[in-house]
């Protein structure tokens, strides 16, 4: 069964299904078949978890392989396939589309019949981005999730929209296309070499396969990996985003509709750092550890940078946004970290802020809705008048912040423990630092909290506000299920993405597994001997 | 033996989810509040019972066991070694948790029993006891966990509770301030901490207990090594914080802003505590460490006397109490601090009961006055509420350490740990047992004796009024709002009950650790008890420092001597010339308002630390905007008005040129072709003429 | 000659016929609406269509020699633009439909004369002589020029029509002096003698100049700076239908002979005019895209993005190599749809007056006409290389083929020119879907809709299954990348 294809398309049908056989005054039935072909795909990606083989290595790793020709005289195949960490943020991807369209019932007015159908399409392109095991099919899928994101911010965004949309596509934009360069030239020097720098190709024949490439990664001499390197550097780093390429992020947040800032937190960052440590890292390992420095000081600088920013910000949708930026410097940090622990880690945390940003914009897209103001100073003692929402808030906040026993805790910890052990980093100072952030979380999110929720209900407007709704509890309860979930058991997530990670590790360090292991000796029993007086 | 502790760990838990179901109801009729109390007290009960059994059944022996792989990390190096970093969630019961796990329990529950009295007004009853499990389960988790990353889950999941009951008024900004505040120094030291577990895997490869201490012990571990400094230090640092030792002791004193069953039970009985017990849980690799021992038990002596010494002149009841518990915690630092773990663990128990049955006075005391919480409001209660003052007078008695209560044994074991060690701190750890003594009995004389000062009927008008512009922590208002009532007056049984309990806690709970001097077993039945958790290191087993008898009796002596005169002090000053202590006020008038500004240490860190960050955070701020986008929107900027324009202009020159030609010309009808083509000739030949010499240009120096 | 040579020529024979017939028809009291112009000229290419198809075969049947003291050729890679030629034109009378019925000027001659410039262009595309070559460009050239200022009263169109006259003399003029130079060194005007005299010549600067001059005129024809200077003020003044007759047929036929001539004639000295080109196309790029940005005319945008594109073509030319040549065949059609239906948005758009160029005109159109606006996307898309548009497939071969020739650093330089084109293509994107415009009145005619509808179908199917078409390319380009083969091994 083409199961990828089938998860991949399902949204894609809905998307035209919407466009095609449906009246644009009808929104009812609309949002109707949106959330049905969500779900539906939702389902349909479960099917990936349980017939996942988490023992399998070397290539027999990418499962679901779909392979067929597509245009061979490039050499381009329609190659799908996943492994443990695209199989995660695919299940991502599904379980957030649904929160997406659900979440949009309320917020959106006009022009439903295409908002909806953007919204799955984007989710197709998304999927595919994660399913893609070809550059070719991987561009396409990458280029194809701009327009429609383009489309959400651009239409149904804030006031400022236009500005925020094409700064978002252009920027992007900018990043991707440089990336497509670093693929052509991993391209030419797989087949003829790239005469005009003079380098000698290796004559196979050509492939846009990214497992060859993985393959022949380490043979491609250091200077051009670096040049490799820089381009896939830009295009993943702005999509991170990375500091200092992060100013995109706040003005998209904050003009994107809710749903939009779901999807962006939720999914499109991640396609920064899937791309790192799916194509960086393992084909270009001498690149990696020779700018392994200067992106780990860029990510210890965001990490700590984005928090202190957060702290001042008025607007809470900007908050959030550059609280992204932090939390995605600890995804980068841990990835650089070059061990099990810090990519694990990585990993685990781009599914984190996942669930933890995107339930808290979901949160201010609630309150939105009932005040059309994001402004902290507007609120105020919302505690009393919204108990509920507070009580769901304050535990998408504390995920957030990492506090232990929720998700976030499991993904910055096992992060900061691979950078604390990073024999490629070779000290602890990064974690350090990095674990300042995690003070500064702490603050800038409770502060937060104490202006919205505690303190008296001065302002009137706030004044009957109704709670929140079933359906709103019913989207949180998901996510604070998962939330915790992670948070007390996350085995099966660590387990699932096990080999993969160990892979990429081995990729980058050929010889990091293979050493002694370490032994403890018995605990010694407790003396018998008796305490002779000190001054006798 | 698992599955039992399981239980006593997921019973509260339980109750939590349980009322939290139910704490979204909003009406507080009788029937919802007595099925609150039926969950939270239920759970804590049976959990406290299950404890109990467990420990009677354990004993002394150390029992572990690994429930399931919780964080699998994967391989890490350590050394030339690999390593498998995965994180088990395990539970370790040994003498140490035992005696912990015992205090936890039963203490809370019986807190738990004096709250259902206590916040039987509130609006949140059913949130408060949420919150109370909540606190519960996390405190058991801390206890009980085998490694540093359970008991950090515990850590920071009490610090949460913490910060959600000292916000439990939160609609008053004083208490949200002082959850926030609670919340982000507790961060500050689990930052420490963190970093502290950080290098211990980086030496031992594991953060489990057994085998972090197995190694350690075997001698693999050069002693006084950087690193182990390094992580002991760190370690404590994380104690300073949940601990409030200086100079990370500011939220405590605000924490006070909670109901009292909380300041009881989470800030004096178990929570505060928590540091103590880490130190004394990582004694083997304390012991790796001089330097590190010696900053333990100097930052303790500090705090001590620090404390002690604001809590010279404090007026609020409970103020007094939160700066004792800091001192008092700082006696048990020194305790850990000169190696006598054993003597820390010892006062930490006396001290969860004296000071539990002080805190729980206060709130008597407090419930029975109205919400008053000034002590210069009070006065005379003895004869109000009997039962209350004799409960709180015994533990006054136990704190200041006056042989045979509770307070005394530990008190003393500690000094005379401290004078083997160093003269210096047994001085500061003396002089603040003065203090102590002092200021605990002037809040008892203040409190109980002398004529009520308050405005009976109307005392709790005064609360309100107070509560308009009160500045410092001051609660009961939600409850006390609603019924007003007449003068002081006794508490209910639940609450009375409890102080019974503890005050008879406070009084035999000493002699577990009666001294050889004293006729006590050599060593104490407590040393013997927790001896399994002191491993030897490099073979050498643990000694206790101890002074000669000759020598611990002269210390018992000055030490009673000291508690003595303080009371005597306090007697002369607050009792039999009540006027004195204005006269004082004039007399060393700065030195009382130094002490009565708590050393303005709140407003020195709001102007450095606090304004410090948030200027940095403008600066960066304000490059985020005008830097880093500004060369974003310049790059657009560029490209769209420079190049765009530019090239535009460059065709503009060439082309318009002709073009206005041309549009000039067409109007002159037949003249139109002669002029069109003298018009543009020029123009045409020059480009197409400068193109050809370019390409020609091009070819020459291109040709190969 | 003998007569079977004639069989050749028998496609152009029946067109040029028709087309004089067309010119003729009013006056022989014939009915002269518009729409018997339109079905008649719809005919004769569709006879034109099918002979050539016939007589193609029938080549194949005969020996495949050249005809006409070996000044034609039918080979495969004519025969593709041929047929490019014909459908394009067959679009571009949809699209005049509309405009004609509009206006109170003749359809007759307008068909005819667009009839003859057809007839030029297949001759370009067949030419294998210098002299051939020149004949069919001048036929299509003064059919442009009359085109451009057909509307005799609109005094844009005069001016457009009058420049462009007047720079395209000039250019014809430069190119046949390159031509004769050529002659001069190499005594020979056929393509294939030039090119074995070539080879025993040691580098001649009178014959590389000859070279230069040449390059010059075709640099003209397809629009590459600085021979670019006549694209906007022509394209904005000239009526809409022969814009985008400029704009896709005429520069098809450009590229065509550009091809043929570098990789037949004179692929010896590459060396030497790669670096000339690689200059030309990496300013066509630069100031195309760049000056592109400032543009609020539509029709002007759309000249100066033109510029852009010739330059990328350029790269398929320069790299001198099987995949250039197959870059060069792709992108032309790739280009011609993609840029079709953009102007049959636009053109949907146009009112009297030149009203509706300005981009301010499209605000809102997703609301007055969301087909058309969804597909105007495509295309957009589809020129600014945005897989998964046929556009990116085309762009893929012309830079992979300039990174395989060594010029790497020009294939970096589009790369980037089409992120940049990317920002003004957006400009229209954005007012589309994001401005809320006035209702003007569209032209709904279905002609411009069938347009459209066609255009969006190559665009998406050449986008997303590529295959058979690009192996059907490289079979069309083997006859003219044949020589560069055999001079590469």
């Amino acid at each position: 069964m083409p199961i990828l294809n089938i998860v991949t398309y399902i949204p894609l049908v809905g998307a035209l299904v919407i466009l095609f056989f449906v009246n644009k005054s009808r929104a009812g039935a609309i949002r109707i078949i949106a959330t049905a072909t969500a779900v539906i795909d939702f389902f349909a990606s479960l099917y990936l978890w349980p017939n996942f083989d988490r023992a399998a290595t070397g290539s027999a790793m990418w499962q679901f392989r779909e392979t067929y020709d597509w245009i061979p005289s490039l050499g381009v195949k329609y190659d799908f396939g996943v492994d443990g960490i695209s199989l995660l943020l695919i299940l991502l991807t599904t379980f957030m589309g649904i929160i997406a369209v659900v979440s949009s019932y309320s917020a959106i007015h006009f022009r439903e019949k295409e908002y909806y159908a953007l919204l799955l399409m984007l989710q197709t392109g998304m999927i595919g981005t994660f399913c893609a095991l070809d550059f070719f099919l991987f561009y396409v899928f990458w280029e194809i999730m701009l327009v429609p994101m383009y489309f959400i911010i651009g239409i149904w965004g804030g006031a400022r929209k236009l500005y925020a949309a094409i700064k978002f596509f252009l920027y992007t934009l900018a990043g991707s296309v440089l990336m497509l360069l670093s693929i052509l030239a991993l391209y030419f020097f797989n087949d003829g070499g790239i005469p005009f720098l003079n380098i000698k190709g290796l004559g196979n024949e050509a492939t846009f396969a990214v497992l060859q490439y993985h393959e022949i990664g380490h043979l491609i001499p250091p200077t051009l990996q670096f040049w490799i390197f820089l381009g896939f550097f830009f295009g993943f780093a702005i999509k991170v985003p990375m500091f200092p390429f992060h100013t995109w992020l706040p003005d998209a947040h904050v003009e994107a509709p809710t749903a939009g800032s779901i999807i962006l937190a939720a999914v499109l960052l991640k396609m920064g750092t899937y791309g790192f440590v799916r194509f960086a890292l393992p084909i270009l390992p001498d690149a990696t550890k020779q700018l392994l420095v200067p992106i780990a000081v860029l990510s210890v600088i965001g990490i700590i940078y984005g928090a202190l920013v957060t702290l001042v910000q008025k607007d809470m949708k900007k908050l959030i946004a550059y609280s992204s930026v932090s939390h995605l410097g600890f995804v980068m940090l841990g990835m650089f970290a070059l061990n099990p622990m810090g990519i694990r880690g990585s990993v685990i945390q781009m599914i984190n802020h996942g669930i933890s940003t995107g339930a808290l914009f979901l949160l201010i897209g609630i309150i939105y809705e009932r005040r059309h103001t994001r402004m902290i100073a507007d609120y105020g003692g919302l505690a009393k008048q919204m108990p509920m929402y507070a009580a769901l808030f304050l535990i998408a906040a504390l995920s957030s912040m990492g506090l232990p026993a929720l998700n976030g805790f499991i993904g910055e910890f096992v992060i900061l423990l691979g950078a604390a052990n990073s024999t490629a980093l070779g000290t602890i100072t990064y974690a350090v630092l990095a674990a300042i952030g995690i003070v500064l979380g702490a603050a800038y999110l409770l502060w937060l909290y104490q202006r919205v929720f505690w303190g008296p209900l001065d302002n009137p407007e706030n004044a009957n506000v109704p709670d929140v709704n079933w359906r709103e509890r019913g989207m949180m309860f998901a996510l604070i299920a998962l939330m915790i979930w992670i948070g007390v058991y996350p085995k099966p997530f660590f387990e699932i993405m096990e080999k993969p990670v160990d892979y990429v590790v081995q990729k980058v360090d050929r010889s990091y597994f293979d050493k002694q292991p370490m032994t403890y000796p018995a605990a010694p029993a407790p003396t018998e001997e008796h305490h002779e007086v000190a001054a006798k | 033996m698992a599955s039992a502790l399981l239980w006593v760990v997921l019973l509260p838990a339980l109750g939590a989810l349980i009322n939290g179901t139910r704490a979204f109801a909003k009406p507080l009729t009788p029937k919802n509040r007595s099925l609150t109390n039926m969950v939270a007290l239920g759970t804590t009960f049976i959990s406290a019972a299950i404890a109990a059994w467990a420990v009677i059944t354990n004993g002394a022996a150390l029992w572990s066991h690994s429930y399931f792989e919780w964080i699998p990390s994967g391989m890490g190096h350590v050394g030339g070694k690999i390593a498998d970093f995965s994180i088990d969630f395990a539970f370790r019961l040994d003498p140490l948790s035992s005696t912990m796990l015992l205090i936890v329990t039963w203490v809370g529950f019986l807190i738990h029993v004096y709250a259902t009295g206590y916040m039987s007004h509130e609006n949140g009853y059913t949130r408060f006891f949420t919150y109370l499990n909540l606190f519960m389960f996390m405190m058991l988790l801390l206890v009980l966990g085998a490694n540093y990353i359970v008991m950090f889950v515990g850590w920071e999941g009490v610090g949460l509770c913490s910060y959600l009951l000292i916000g439990f008024y939160y609609d008053k900004h004083f208490a949200a301030d002082a959850g926030k505040k609670a919340f982000i120094v507790n961060r500050i030291g689990d930052f420490g901490f963190i970093l502290g577990i950080f290098l211990i895997f980086n030496v031992f490869g594991s953060a489990d207990y057994e085998k972090v201490f197995a190694l350690a012990s075997s001698g693999a571990v050069a002693h006084n090594s950087a690193i182990m400094t390094a992580i002991c230090l760190l370690l404590f640092v994380g104690a300073c914080g949940k601990s409030a030792q200086v100079p990370l002791y500011v939220w405590l004193p605000d924490a006070m802003a909670g109901p009292t069953p909380v300041s009881a039970l989470i800030h004096a009985a178990t929570m505060v505590t928590a540091g103590v017990y880490m130190v004394v849980r990582s004694n083997v690799l304390f012991r790796l460490s001089e330097p590190a021992m010696f900053v333990v038990a100097l930052v303790g002596a500090i705090t001590a006397i620090f404390a002690a010494s604001i809590g010279l002149a404090q007026n609020d009841i409970k103020k007094v109490l939160a700066y004792s518990t800091v001192s008092q915690l700082g006696y048990m630092f020194i305790a850990a601090g000169v190696g006598a773990f054993t003597a820390a663990i010892f006062h930490l128990m006396t001290h969860a009961f004296f000071k539990a049955c002080l805190f729980l006075g206060a709130g008597s005391v407090i419930h029975g006055c109205g919400g008053e919480q000034d002590m210069r409001k009070m006065g005379g209660l003895r004869k109000y509420m009997p039962l209350t003052h004799l409960t709180m007078l015994i533990a006054t008695i136990a704190i200041a350490g006056i042989p045979p209560l509770a307070g005394f044994f530990s008190k003393d074991e500690i000094l005379a740990n401290a004078f083997g060690y160093s003269k210096f701190i047994w001085v500061l750890g003396a002089i603040s047992a003065g203090f102590t003594a002092f200021y605990m009995f002037r809040l008892y004389f203040m409190t109980f004796r002398g004529e009520y000062r308050g405005a009976a009927s109307s005392s709790h008008h005064v609360s309100d009024a107070q509560v308009a512009h009160a500045d410092h922590a001051h609660d009961d208002v939600h409850g006390h709002d609603e019924h007003g009532h007449a003068g002081p007056h006794e508490s209910p049984l639940s609450m009375t009950g409890v102080l019974v309990i503890l005050a008879a806690l406070s009084i035999i709970g000493g002699f577990v650790g009666l001294p050889a001097v004293l006729g006590g077993a050599h060593p104490t039945w407590f040393q013997h008890w927790l001896e399994p958790v002191l491993l030897p290191i490099g073979g050498h087993a643990y000694h206790f420092h101890e002074a000669s008898h000759a020598l611990e009796y002269t210390l018992m002596i000055v030490s009673v001597a000291i508690a003595a005169l303080g009371i005597l002090l306090a007697y002369r000053l607050y009792l039999r010339r009540p006027a004195v202590p204005d006269v004082l006020e004039r007399k060393l008038g700065f030195v009382y308002r130094v002490l009565e500004n708590k050393y303005w240490i709140d407003e020195l860190y709001h102007a450095t630390v606090i304004a410090g960050t948030l200027a940095l955070c403008q600066v960066m701020w304000w490059i985020d905007r005008w830097i880093i986008d500004g060369a974003v929107n310049g790059v657009r900027h560029l490209t769209v008005f420079f190049f765009g324009h530019g090239s535009n202009l460059f065709d503009r020159y060439l082309v318009d040129g002709a073009v206005n030609g041309v549009a000039w010309s067409a109007k002159s009808g037949s003249m139109m072709f002669r002029r069109v083509q003298s018009g543009l000739v020029q123009n045409y030949a020059l480009i197409m003429g400068g193109g050809i010499v370019l390409i020609a240009l091009v070819y020459l120096f291109m040709k190969t | 000659m003998t007569w079977a040579d004639t069989i050749f020529l028998l496609p152009e024979i029946i067109l040029a016929a028709g087309a004089s017939l067309l010119l003729i028809a009013p006056v022989t009291g014939f009915r002269s609406d518009t729409r018997t112009a339109k079905w008649s000229m719809l005919a004769l290419l569709a006879i034109t269509a099918v002979s050539l198809v016939i007589c193609s075969n029938a080549v194949v049947k005969l020996d495949q020699s050249p005809a006409f003291a070996s000044m034609f050729a039918l080979d495969a890679f004519s025969i593709f633009f041929k047929l490019l030629f014909i459908a394009t034109i067959a679009m571009i009378v949809l699209l005049s439909d509309g405009y004609l019925q509009g206006s109170r000027y003749s359809p007759w001659e307008y068909y005819s004369l667009v009839a003859f410039a057809l007839c030029g262009m297949m001759f370009m595309a067949s030419g294998i002589h210098l002299a051939s070559i020149y004949v069919g460009l001048e036929l299509m050239s003064l059919s442009s020029y009359i085109l451009a200022g057909y509307f005799k009263n609109e005094q844009k169109s005069t001016e457009a029509a009058m420049k462009y006259f007047v720079l395209g003399a000039v250019s014809s003029a430069i190119l046949l002096y390159g031509i004769t130079l050529i002659y001069g060194v190499t005594g020979s005007l056929n393509l294939l003698t030039i090119a074995t005299k070539m080879a025993d010549l040691v580098t001649n600067d009178a014959l590389m100049f000859g070279v230069m001059l040449l390059g010059a005129g075709l640099c003209f024809k397809i629009a590459a700076v600085p021979f670019h200077m006549w694209t906007p003020d022509v394209y904005e003044g000239a009526p809409t239908p022969i814009t985008a007759f400029l704009s896709t047929a005429s520069k098809a036929a450009a590229f065509a002979i550009f091809a043929r001539i570098f990789y037949v004639g004179m692929h010896h000295f590459r060396l030497d005019w790669q670096y000339v080109l690689a200059t030309i196309a990496a300013l066509s790029m630069i100031l195309g895209n760049l000056a592109a940005i400032t543009q609020d005319n539509v029709k002007r945008m759309l000249a100066y993005s033109s510029i852009g594109h010739a330059g990328y073509v350029l790269l398929g030319i320069i790299a001198a190599n099987e995949t250039g040549l197959r870059g060069v065949l792709v992108y032309s059609v790739v280009y011609v749809f993609a840029t079709l239906g953009i102007w049959s948005v636009v053109l949907m758009l146009e009112r009297p007056e030149y009203a509706g160029e300005q981009v301010d005109a499209f605000d809102g159109l997703h609301k007055r006409a969301p087909f058309m606006a969804l597909s105007m996307i495509i295309f957009l898309l589809s020129l600014g290389g945005i897989p998964p548009t046929a556009g990116f497939i085309g762009k893929y071969f012309l830079f992979a083929a300039a990174v395989k020739a060594g010029f790497g650093w020009l294939a970096i330089l589009a790369v980037l020119m089409s992120a940049v084109s990317m920002f003004f293509y957006f400009r229209i994107v954005m007012a589309m879907y994001l401005r809320d415009g006035e209702d003007a009145e569209v032209n709904r005619s279905g002609a411009l809709r069938f347009v459209a509808i066609v255009s969006l179908l190559v665009t998406l199917a050449l986008g997303v299954y590529p295959r058979y078409f690009i192996d059907e390319a490289a079979r069309s380009g083997r006859p003219v990348a044949k020589p560069v083969a055999d001079a590469g091994r």
